[in-house]
């Protein structure tokens, strides 16, 4: 399938906070009430379409667990984007954002589109964090941020578009260099190589049987 | 080694005449120039002929050099050619394999060395950090360097490059190398950094692998390319085995579209012919597409991979190289192989793959010729076994194959005069040859699984015997041929096509317990008491099957209803040796070993006796029908036990608890038996662990040895010179400088003050070294006192070991003590 551009994200925050979740809810459209200790890092990937341009994301969820720390670190350089995670009912996942934001600034580039998200807004009775604290926090470091419910997936949808329209802006204005890979950008490919309608059946294995020989 | 010689001399200045320099002392006095020498020309040719003795005397060089070595790199950094020598001798000590001239003791010398470069993590940053130094003489061995240290030590150097940060990208860089060599053997280094390394496998694909190994077998002209196309293929291998993150990565980035030019023969493909490169690359993509397919495999995604490989035309291109001409035969297997992973259990490309024709005049199905090939002797081994795993692989959930298999061997089928596959099956089932016996038996019972519509399709098939006989059932020949051919083979293979026919389907029953001699021949068997070479899994089969005809019996056969024939088992067979006779089948290791994967894997066709599918529903039955004997057992004892006397009703009570007394104990003893076991293995692996340090601290002796002689030596060199210089022997040994005139004497005086001030320092350095080598003393000491303290520990858990019953008391065990004895004794006699 052909895309205009695809974008590299990585999806990072304490363990817990929802990452898994909502790379599932965004993919599969999913919800999974375990929790699913994510080991070293997973992959997804969906495709959105922006300003009637289809453009693939691919996804790498990391683990929040400290032990992994040094692994979830190589793949900062290669990324557009990232989802720094906090968890609203959890005070201390709130307050490890500056060790994240720093670790992520200063195993990136430059450029990187960061969106703060202070996930399971569904559980409204338990929060810790205030909806305004994370605003607060996203202005003073220059962020996006948004609420989001992995659970009732309020916003998910919206937090991995919203990057990429970051993305996608940027890339207009021309600050991203899109030929250097290593930014986590690249342009599709420009004409579909293959036709993905072909009937798989019956008659072409005919065909080709004879036509082979 | 002329040359060699020379350019030694050159460097340590001609020795005295008539005395000769050991190799050991040679790299000694090139070390010392190394670390002393101000002048980077002099550190630059010492390292020269260093790099040029660390094959021959690797020991020395690593023992005494590593540290010299490693400062080098850090302080002459500028240097590259100083660099490259450096870092050339390090691989050549860090080398696993053992080198030129190296005696078999060395053989773990390579590995100690790189985990003593390992120990210090900076190291391995220190060498990643020249992979972006540009020059040539830096970058190669940098890539070689790290390549050998992988070899040796791949954990500790795998769980480094994880920390280290960007070090999985400096190594990535490298694959856009355009010098060829340098690119090439990055390929090599990242093939053994990846290995069993899921966490660096996803970075690896992080970093554009797929892209970056794409592009550079489409440079190479994909499979017609060299080795680098093998390797690229195996790195790709190692990134997609067993990781389900990076296999998904791989099909969303839309890389498997991009393997597409690989299958396109070339049309002067039979002018051309297939060279054994060409071999080797299609083979590994052939396998690069298999890992995506793989039934190991979760099922979603071999879904989505095999409806990608379709939609890709992939599965098209994999079909017309099949019907090509001229494919080799390796490749052809291999190309049914996959054709066989592709398919499986997707509906959508089995119906695609039935409709396949292959080029005959008439055209034929495809499958057809396949099972040609199958129950043709002549055909290679393997490839036959290919063939009969990828017509499972076309049956496997596919019901309407199924049926479209077992039509073409019902009566109905109007006067078809061409081949048909239910009649290549039929044949081969009862033909000559074992093998195809047991290929069509596994063939046809693939057609019944969970199927009961076919089993009793099948049912119908009749077939003619002799001329003029009545035409029998293929049921009953199978029952008939069971009791006839000799071959174990060929007995197995139609035994397990009757279990799966049998397996929930009454009407089959029926039919088999009427085959003449059918029951008799399976309680014979059961009943055996000794068998020779695999005949006990015949024996099991066949009890297995008797189980059978209990668990789906309809009572319609008037002597052999579900009761008549449990009474049989207890008393002709009796149940505890029916059910030794069960087990012994899931025990054994054919039964293992097939029950492993779906694909028929095997080197000899001997070895092939029992079949996937077949494991799978004997581990199923199997419970059921011991359930079931026990249930008739007990059903039986509830009738009678209205009728029984209440003196006997005591008794039999009486005897129920006791068995159930002994279930409890046996229970009891199997739960003891196994820790036991467990406890077992346990203290084994801690004394392998133990030896293993013990080898290892033995090691390290040898090396402080040859340390703390090389100190030795020095020593001894360093009190010569200090001696030796008392009088002025330059004056007469050198007479030429006297005839000089009075500005070579001043230089002369100039250079006598300047001996003066370094045989002060080779003073200190006596000092030094000889504080070196007393805590070279003390180390020796602590390890000779960890040695017999390992030793001590040794010998206690043999000796536990021993009252375990684990350990006979065996000479081994003693003469293993004395060897370490022996190994004590020796150590300290050597200082
Ligand atoms: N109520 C609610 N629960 C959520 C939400 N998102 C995640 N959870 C729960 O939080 C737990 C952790 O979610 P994960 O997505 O596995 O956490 P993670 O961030 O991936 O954790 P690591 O993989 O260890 O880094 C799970 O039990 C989820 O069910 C949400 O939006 N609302
Ligand atoms: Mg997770």
């Amino acid at each position: 399938m052909s895309y205009a551009y695809l974008f590299k994200y990585i999806i990072i925050g304490d363990t817990g906070v929802g990452k898994s979740c909502l790379l599932l809810q965004f993919t599969d459209k999913r919800f999974q009430p375990v929790h699913d200790l994510t080991i070293g890092v997973e992959f997804g990937a969906r495709m959105i379409t922006i300003d009637s341009k289809q453009i693939k994301l691919q996804i790498w969820d990391t683990a929040g667990q400290e032990a992994f720390r040094s692994i979830t670190r190589s793949y900062y350089r290669g990324a557009a984007g990232a989802l720094l995670v906090y968890d609203i009912t959890r005070r201390e996942t709130f307050n490890h954002l500056t060790t994240w934001l720093e670790d992520a600034r200063q195993h990136s580039n430059s450029n990187m589109v960061i969106m703060l998200i202070g996930n399971k807004s569904d559980l409204e009775t338990r929060r810790e964090v205030k909806k305004e604290e994370g605003e607060a926090f996203a202005r003073e470091h220059g962020l996006v941020f948004m609420e989001t419910s992995a659970k009732t997936a309020a916003n998910v949808e919206e937090a991995f578009i919203n990057t990429a329209k970051e993305i996608y802006e940027k890339i207009q204005e021309g600050v991203f260099d899109i030929n250097n890979e290593a930014n986590g950008i690249k342009i599709g490919p420009q004409h579909s190589p293959t036709n993905p309608s072909l009937p798989g059946t019956g008659g072409s294995g005919g065909s080709q049987g004879s036509g082979c020989c | 080694m002329e040359y060699f010689k020379n350019s030694l001399k050159s460097v340590l200045g001609a020795p005295p005449p008539g005395t000769q320099m050991t190799g050991a002392e040679t790299v000694e006095t090139l070390l010392a120039r190394v670390s002393t020498s101000t002048l980077l020309e002099d550190r630059r040719d010492a390292c020269r002929a260093i790099k040029a003795l660390s094959k021959q005397y690797r020991l020395e060089v690593g023992a005494q050099g590593m540290d010299i070595l490693r400062q080098v790199l850090e302080l002459d950094r500028n240097d590259p050619e100083i660099i490259g020598y450096c870092l050339d001798a390090l691989c050549n000590v860090t080398s696993k394999n053992i080198l030129k001239d190296e005696c078999e003791n060395n053989a773990n010398v390579g590995e100690q060395f790189s985990e003593m470069f390992l120990k210090n993590p900076e190291n391995v940053s220190l060498v990643l950090s020249f992979l972006e130094e540009y020059d040539f003489r830096v970058r190669w061995p940098a890539v070689k360097l790290l390549t050998s240290l992988t070899n040796s030590r791949p954990k500790d150097i795998q769980d480094l490059i994880l920390v280290s940060p960007m070090g999985v990208s400096k190594l990535m860089d490298l694959l856009s190398e355009n010098r060829e060599v340098i690119r090439n053997d990055a390929v090599l280094l990242l093939i053994s950094l990846t290995k069993s390394n899921a966490n660096i496998q996803k970075i690896v694909a992080f970093e554009n692998a797929f892209d970056k190994l794409l592009n550079i077998i489409s440079e190479e002209e994909y499979t017609n390319g060299d080795i680098v196309v093998e390797d690229c293929l195996l790195l790709m291998l190692n990134l997609l085995k067993n990781n389900t993150s990076n296999i998904n990565f791989f099909k969303e980035g839309s890389y498997i579209q991009k393997l597409a030019p690989m299958f396109i023969l070339p049309d002067n493909l039979e002018e051309v012919g297939w060279s054994p490169q060409k071999i080797s690359n299609f083979h590994c993509v052939l396998q690069v597409v298999r890992t995506l397919v793989s039934p190991n495999n979760p099922a979603q995604i071999v879904t989505s991979c095999q409806k990608t490989l379709r939609n890709a035309n992939l599965l098209e291109s994999f079909c017309n190289i099949l019907m090509a001409s001229g494919v080799p035969a390796d490749i052809l297997t291999e190309i049914i192989n996959t054709v066989g992973e592709v398919i499986r259990g997707n509906l959508t490309n089995q119906e695609y793959f039935a409709n396949v024709l292959a080029p005959s005049n008439p055209p034929r199905p495809a499958l057809v010729v396949l099972i040609m090939s199958m129950v043709n002797e002549k055909q290679p081994f393997t490839l036959r076994c290919a063939v009969l795993y990828c017509f499972e692989c076309f049956l496997y959930k596919n019901e309407i194959g199924q049926e479209l298999v077992v039509q073409t061997l019902l009566p109905s089928s109007t006067g078809n005069t061409t081949v048909t596959t239910g009649q290549l099956l039929c044949s081969g089932l009862f033909s000559n040859d074992s093998l195809s016996n047991w290929f069509c038996a596994v063939a046809l019972s693939h057609c019944l699984i969970e199927n009961p519509s076919q089993k009793e399709q099948l049912l119908r098939v009749l077939l003619a015997t002799n001329l003029g006989a009545q035409p029998v059932t293929l049921l009953n020949q199978c029952g008939v041929f069971l009791q006839h051919t000799s071959k174990l083979q060929a007995k197995l293979g139609i035994l397990m096509l009757i279990s799966m026919w049998m397996a929930h389907c009454p009407a089959a029953v029926k039919i088999f317990l009427n085959v003449p001699g059918a029951m008799a021949f399976l309680t014979a068997q059961t009943s055996a008491s000794e068998f020779d070479n695999n005949e006990e899994l015949l024996q099991g089969l066949c009890a297995f099957i008797m189980g059978l005809c209990v668990l789906f019996n309809d009572n319609s056969v008037q002597n052999y209803s579900k009761e008549n024939l449990a009474q049989l088992i207890e008393k002709r067979v009796g149940l505890e040796t029916y059910c030794k006779k069960l087990s012994e089948v899931s025990r054994h290791e054919v039964y293992a070993r097939a029950a492993k994967q779906p694909q028929i894997k095997a080197k000899h066709s001997n070895e092939l006796l029992l079949e996937f599918e077949f494991c799978k529903l004997f581990k199923v039955m199997e419970c059921l029908i011991i359930q079931a004997l026990g249930v008739q057992r007990d059903l039986s004892n509830g009738i009678s036990e209205l009728s029984l006397s209440e003196h006997e009703n005591a008794l039999l009570l009486q005897y129920k608890d006791l068995i159930r007394d002994q279930d409890k104990k046996l229970q009891d003893l199997q739960k003891k038996y196994n820790h036991l076991q467990k406890e077992f293995n346990e203290l084994k692996a801690q004394m392998e662990e133990l030896q293993q340090t013990n080898t290892q601290l033995v090691d390290q002796n040898t090396l402080l040895k040859a340390q703390l002689s090389a100190g030795t030596t020095q020593v001894t060199n360093i009190i010569h010179e200090i001696q030796a210089p008392a009088p002025p022997p330059t004056v007469d040994s050198q007479p030429v400088f006297i005839h000089g005139n009075n500005d070579a004497l001043l230089e002369r005086i100039k250079k006598l003050e300047a001996d003066n001030e370094r045989l002060e320092k080779v003073e200190e350095e006596l000092a030094e070294k000889t504080s070196e080598i007393e805590s070279y003393q003390r180390d020796q000491d602590d390890l000779l006192q960890l040695l017999t303290f390992q030793d001590t520990k040794l010998n206690k858990f043999k000796e536990r070991l021993r009252q375990l019953g684990a350990l006979p008391h065996s000479d081994e065990s003693s003469s293993d003590v004395s060897d370490n004895e022996k190994d004590k004794e020796s150590g300290p006699s050597l200082l």
